[in-house]
């Protein structure tokens, strides 16, 4: 029967899930972890998490979720809820371990050497990621991973809105060096501004 | 590449995480703490519900409550005797007379307080 009973619950809608979750249904909930977890998981490492620390972040977001799962409404999608409360959580994590004024205070470094002759090779994220300083990793990630605005990054991440939109200016041109065709890349790509700029 | 364009591929790179090797795993162990959750959440209202009881039980009989029921029980004893001169005595009003009101007033007690508290707690 517990067989019988996942596969009906693989066969629901997110948010067919979410309201039996919301009735207290903790397998119907496991099943949107199992949907969404690896999603959150890899968005938590993209921020600059250690492995190990991305999956505790994880699980305390799913839980977190879990506890206020009345409070989606489904406007957005499940993942991108629990993105957001768990990027939330990773910068409390920062905070409490005193990393995120380490990172605030991280000065402008050019990494350009890092992606400089990488033009040529169209590369994943994961690896463009890593030429961003840890403060750009974070921002971008939010605003592009997580879905927050610059308003609510720059709120979470307790910064000046200035400074968040500088970070994911400069990350978003290092990452278009890196991920951009080759033609695009010797060219040289348009300044980028960021439409996520709206406070 | 436009810049939305590419604010778009972005989106979509970030959205694109393909399932890590132990994704059934990480889902079983969200899964188990919840359920440790929910068994701690149980094991705490039944407590709260126990020392609740306890606590009322003891307000109970801290209180002067003996002599109030002294004083009820004289009363059904003169209600008793009055009464036998017009019907039989009933069980109940012998059980209360003979001294066994007091337990059974504070078992109620024990039950009611807990049964409050219990409530109280699962709708906090």
């Amino acid at each position: 029967m517990p067989g019988a009973i996942k596969t009906s619950l693989a066969s629901l809608h997110d948010v067919e899930l979410c309201s039996y979750a919301a009735a207290g249904e903790r397998r119907a909930f496991g099943e949107l972890v199992r949907r969404h977890g690896s999603a959150v998981r890899h968005l938590l490492r993209r921020m600059g998490a250690q492995a190990a620390e991305s999956d505790d972040v994880a699980q305390d977001a799913f839980l977190a979720a879990f506890e206020r799962i009345a409070e989606f409404r489904g406007e957005g999608t499940f993942a991108g809820w629990v993105k957001k409360i768990a990027a939330r959580q990773y910068l409390r994590r920062l905070q409490r371990d005193r990393r995120l004024s380490a990172l605030a205070a991280e000065g402008v470094e050019e990494e350009a050497d890092a992606y400089a002759g990488d033009a040529d090779h169209r590369i994943d994220l994961d690896e463009a990621l890593k030429v961003l300083s840890a403060a750009e990793r974070v921002c971008v990630s939010m605003c592009y991973g997580a879905g927050l605005s610059h308003g609510e990054a720059a709120e979470a991440l307790n910064l000046p809105l200035g400074t968040v939109k500088s970070h994911v200016k400069r990350g978003l041109e290092k990452l278009r060096a890196r991920l951009a065709p080759v033609n695009e890349a010797k060219t040289g790509g348009a300044v980028l501004e960021g439409r996520r700029g709206n406070g | 590449m436009a810049e939305i364009d590419f604010e778009r591929r972005l989106e979509r790179l970030f959205g694109d995480a393909p399932d890590l090797a132990d994704a059934t795993a990480f889902a079983q162990r969200v899964e188990q703490r919840l359920d440790r959750g929910w068994t701690a959440r149980r094991w705490l209202i039944g407590a709260a519900g126990l020392a609740g009881g306890v606590i009322g039980a003891s307000q109970l009989m801290m209180s002067n409550i003996f002599q109030q029921v002294a004083t009820a029980e004289h009363s059904a004893k003169t209600l008793s005797a009055g009464l036998s001169r017009v019907t039989p005595t009933t069980d109940m009003v012998s059980a209360l007379s003979g001294g066994y009101g007091v337990w059974v007033a504070v078992g109620l007690a024990v039950v009611t307080m807990g049964f409050a508290v219990s409530r109280v707690i699962e709708e906090i």
